[in-house]
């Protein structure tokens, strides 16, 4: 339908009351509002009805707007932020600009509340239809901004969320770059052994995917590389990328090897904790991609053997510098995972000071079978077979004084350990648990645990508080002191101890969320939007999480969030413009002086300058302003509006509330 | 167990230590064997390795130049290890004392040409004066049998006769100065210098009655002081260009030290490459990969000196 012009005309207002079920009729008087906001200025129809919400009531409201023809509409009802976008739908299927909506909170500001004081409840309400409605009288219709958007994504960080991002996105046709920090993508799903509740060889399962996506037509993975710079907006986003020297060329590396087996020298391979080596050349794992060897210059003495060992493929190259690009996307997917925190700082752990106590990864790297003791698991004092094995839960985490939240997935990894620690050595190895909660809440995850305790490890339920590992100098064996909820005190005898330490947000996560310009919650991870409803969301539109980052998850978690936060980009890249809401800043261009406090005050980097003959300019980026009318009331030339929250629209219902009442605005 | 990087300096040895838990590194540097020379200064790849000279106290001879190592550069590549001329220092992974850099042909080892005849040594000479000035000639007589004999001064002349003389250098402790060689009047020994060079003391530059460098030089006669002018002269025969008397000369200039070439194994490698230009120059060093004839070498040095080797050799 096409819309009606109103400018001309005279406001013709219709507010329309909602009962709420009994949320608001039960303690505000509907019908008394009704009648006094027939009142009111330019209200031409009032109502109450029950859930203008629904079809029903939304049919009713459209008919009264043809036959009353109102040219304004105001319900009095809920907060805008819940049912706004419903009603601006409503009015404009009845051939009105959606704008030329208004909404006045009666049920959070009033009904909710106020509930033992119906009475002065209901007198509130009034107040507040009435500056509604002092506003419609002003109110104007808008059109809608549209964005032209560019159809590629950029997911950063390979872990497994950004796999599966990557992945979907590409496999409905979008181009998509992944962009990952370390030589490989694969994250730490490619460095454990098993995975919960299953026991499937966690990079059998990985594997494949990192395969997929080394070889997808649409994605192209940059491996090695920082994000440096991200500007622009969603539909448009400009990132800068550095792509840092291998040394290798990958066009001309084929993976052989044959430059790792010449190479003399080693150095502590990270992605094995550093139990192992690896050479200077090299790549961190065999399932590695891109398969692309690197040297690490921090260690190359420059001998030259791999250039030899290379040969004619002439792959190597020492004078590699990094190399900047820059790429254009729609749409960017942030899953940049986590980290774990190292348990040195917690002295009575013994983490880092005895031998034989471990952090749940490096275990993982002992059990693994291409680990670096080729999947014996072993003692650091003696490289002998522990005959017992405690596990400590929560070091660090469900902590206040350290990390307050709980990792989420350490329980099951440590019942995961515990199972295969049991099924490989039976009766010859004593497994204890020290534990206070065990959270194994998923599908499967209970049965595992049940799993567990039949295979006789024994389950210590213990305080958080007072736990402490002492260690025989002679034995190097370890002794591990907790109390019971009832205070008693336990403690057993271990050849080993492994230390569930806390995840937390990766390193990279603070300065990213600078490049990126989206908020980190009190915890350190990504902040959503809304944790329930809108999880994948940031404040940034066109900007997404999945994974880790946004906050601990284990991997089918993390899978599902990836696949998710695809599908929401997928709905900004499958559209041709993005269109933004009107509400953004208005310049006019003859008050502007060009003083660029309007930028300073911007949160989001959305005003530019701009020379326009004499004068430098404020100019809005339509795409970044998230209309929050900083830059408006920090003008001090009146130079700048927001449209729909125009100064004359909101003077007015100042007034129109205070005037009666006596008080002077 | 994480990875432990340890470090651990005393007196008698500076120990680097990474423990990993399927493996150990370990970089042992024995101070009472280090001369304080520069020569691992100039080798080390990492530049992890400094020399710093000793205060001086009044009255007490100078003391060799101190070797410091950065744990957070090393990477036990070992290159120091090789070319100490001393043996003062010993990179071992696990205990056992294998260069991974010699075992794949990324660096070569020094040729200490030393031969040794013990068949000219005559049996019965049993007082004997101690040549070497580092104390690495161990003589053993044994008997007929193959045992070594305890005490050779109490058997008769005749007796004496009828012993086998082996005489043991420490080769890897020996920096080749050839001292032996001219004082063994039987021509037992015969040494090849590894380092050559030139030394020369600038008289004009050289203060009066100092003798830091002849303090700390380890080899007895490669230096020596002079009562006609007071000063300290060099006798070249003897001096094995270690530079130990370099690294604590005062005065910048009085005495010049250049190595020209170094005898060492067979290799082709960029690592040696560039510990020889550092240890030498990169004249010496073109010199070195024209004689080798290496194409391919002479033009990477091309490319980083941006002159042909072969006008300045």
């Amino acid at each position: 339908m096409p819309e009606k012009t109103v400018e001309a005309e005279e406001p013709r207002i219709g507010v329309f009351v909602c009962q709420c079920g009994s949320h608001i009729a039960s303690v505000i008087d509907v019908e008394d509002l009704t009648k006094y906001a027939k009142t009111l200025p330019n209200v031409v129809y009032a109502e109450n009805m029950n859930h203008p919400c629904s079809r029903q009531g939304q049919a009713e409201i459209i008919a009264a707007i043809k036959k009353q023809r109102l040219n304004r509409i105001v319900v009095a009802g809920c907060s805008p932020r819940l049912y706004e976008p419903t009603f601006q739908r409503c009015v404009s299927q009845a051939g009105l600009n959606p704008f030329l909506f208004e909404m006045a909170n009666i049920r959070e500001f009033s009904s909710y509340c106020h509930q033992n004081t119906p009475k002065e409840a209901t007198e509130k309400a009034k107040d507040i239809a009435k500056m509604a409605v002092a506003k419609a009288r002003l109110i104007k219709p808008l059109k809608p901004v549209e964005l032209p958007v560019v159809k590629k994504a950029m997911v950063i960080g390979g872990g497994i969320a950004g796999i599966n991002a990557a992945l979907d996105l590409a496999d409905m046709g979008f181009k998509v770059y992944l962009v990952e920090k370390t030589e490989t993508i694969g994250g730490h799903m490619a460095l454990l052994d098993k995975t919960f509740p299953t026991l499937d060889c966690s990079i059998c399962i990985e594997g494949p995917k990192m395969v997929d996506v080394g070889r997808h037509p649409n994605i192209e993975i940059i491996s090695f590389a920082d994000i440096l710079k991200v500007d622009g907006h969603v539909g448009n986003f400009t990132v800068k990328i550095r792509k840092n020297p291998r040394y290798v060329l990958a066009a001309n590396c084929t993976g052989c090897g044959e430059c790792r087996d010449a190479c003399p020298i080693e150095y502590p391979n990270p992605s094995d904790m550093k139990l192992g080596v690896r050479k200077a050349i090299s790549v961190p794992f065999d399932q590695a991609v891109p398969l692309i060897y690197t040297i690490n210059k921090d260690y190359c003495i420059e001998c030259y053997k791999c250039v030899d060992a290379c040969g004619a493929r002439q792959a190597i190259n020492f004078d590699q510098k990094p190399e900047e690009v820059e790429v254009n996307v729609g749409a960017i997917i942030v899953a940049i995972g986590y980290a774990m925190n190292n348990p040195e700082d917690m002295e009575c752990y013994g983490y880092g000071k005895y031998e034989n106590v471990f952090t749940a990864l490096e275990f993982e790297r002992l059990i693994l079978a291409a680990g670096p003791t080729g999947g014996k698991v072993i003692r650091a004092s003696d490289g002998q077979k522990p005959h017992s094995v405690a596990f400590i839960q929560c070091v660090g985490s469900r902590d206040i004084n350290k990390y307050e939240y709980c990792s989420g997935f350490c329980c099951m990894y440590t019942l995961k350990h515990t199972v295969m620690l049991k099924e490989k050595y039976k009766d010859a190895i004593q497994v204890y648990v020290f534990y206070n909660d065990m959270r194994s809440n998923f599908k499967g995850y209970e049965e595992f645990f049940n799993r567990a305790q039949k295979s006789g490890v024994n389950f210590i339920r213990v305080k958080l508080e007072n736990r402490r590992i002492t260690e025989d100098p002679k034995t190097k064996n370890l002794t591990v002191y907790a109390e019971t909820e009832d205070g008693e005190p336990v403690k057993a005898e271990a050849e080993m101890v492994i230390l569930a330490n806390a995840a937390v947000p990766a390193k990279t996560a603070v300065d990213l969320a600078k490049i990126l310009n989206i908020p980190l919650s009190k915890d350190g991870f990504f902040a959503e939007c809304q944790p329930k409803i809108r999880p994948t969301d940031v404040e940034v539109p066109g900007i997404f999480l999945a994974g880790a980052c946004q906050g601990l998850k284990d991997i089918p978690y993390s899978v599902a969030q990836g696949s998710g936060a695809a599908a929401q980009a997928a709905t900004v890249l499958s559209k041709g413009t993005w269109i933004v809401e009107p509400i953004v800043a208005q310049v006019n261009e003859e008050l502007c002086s060009g003083c660029r406090i309007c930028g300073f005050a911007c949160s989001y980097n959305a005003i530019d300058f701009e020379k326009v003959g004499e004068k430098e300019l404020a100019k809005v980026n339509d795409g970044l302003c998230r209309g929050c009318g900083i830059c408006g009331s920090a003008c001090p030339m009146d130079a700048i509006t927001m449209p729909h929250y125009t100064d004359e629209q909101i003077v007015a219902q100042v007034r129109s509330v205070l005037l009666v009442r006596g008080e002077k605005p | 167990m994480p990875l432990k990087t340890i470090k651990t300096d005393t007196a008698k040895a500076l120990t680097l230590e990474w423990i990993l838990h399927v493996k150990s590194y370990r970089l042992k540097l024995d101070r009472d064997n280090c001369v304080g020379c520069q020569i691992c200064y100039y080798a080390c790849p990492k530049e992890a390795i400094k020399i710093e000279s000793q205060p001086k106290t009044q009255g007490e001879k100078t003391k060799k130049a101190k070797i410091d190592i950065d744990l957070a550069k090393c990477n036990f590549c070992g290159i120091c290890d090789i070319l100490c001329p001393y043996g003062a220092i010993k990179v071992t992974l696990n205990g056992e004392h294998n260069l991974s850099v010699i075992e794949k042909e990324s660096f070569p080892q020094l040729v200490r040409d030393i031969q040794v005849d013990a068949s000219k040594y005559p049996a019965d000479r049993v007082k004997r004066e101690e040549v070497c000035p580092l104390n690495l000639i161990g003589i053993t007589w044994l008997s007929t049998d193959g045992r070594a004999v305890e005490n050779v001064r109490s058997l008769s002349k005749k007796k004496r006769k009828e012993l086998k003389v082996t005489i043991n250098v420490e080769k890897e402790n020996c920096p080749c100065c050839r001292i032996c060689e001219f004082k063994c009047p039987e021509g037992v020994l015969r040494v090849r210098k590894f380092f050559h060079g030139r030394i020369a003391i600038n008289p004009e530059k050289c203060p009066e009655g100092c003798m830091d460098c002849l303090d700390v030089c380890p080899i007895t006669g490669a230096l020596y002081f002079s009562d006609e002018d007071n000063k300290v002269h060099v006798d070249e025969t003897f001096c094995v260009y270690c530079g130990a008397c370099k690294a604590v000369c005062p005065i910048e200039d009085a005495l010049e030290l250049k190595r020209t070439r170094i005898v060492h194994t067979p290799v082709h490698s960029g690592a040696w490459n560039k510990a020889l230009e550092r240890l030498t120059s990169p004249v010496e060093m073109a010199k070195e990969l024209k004689a080798k004839g290496s194409r391919k070498l002479m033009e990477s040095v091309e490319k980083r000196f941006e002159w042909k080797a072969t006008h300045h050799a």
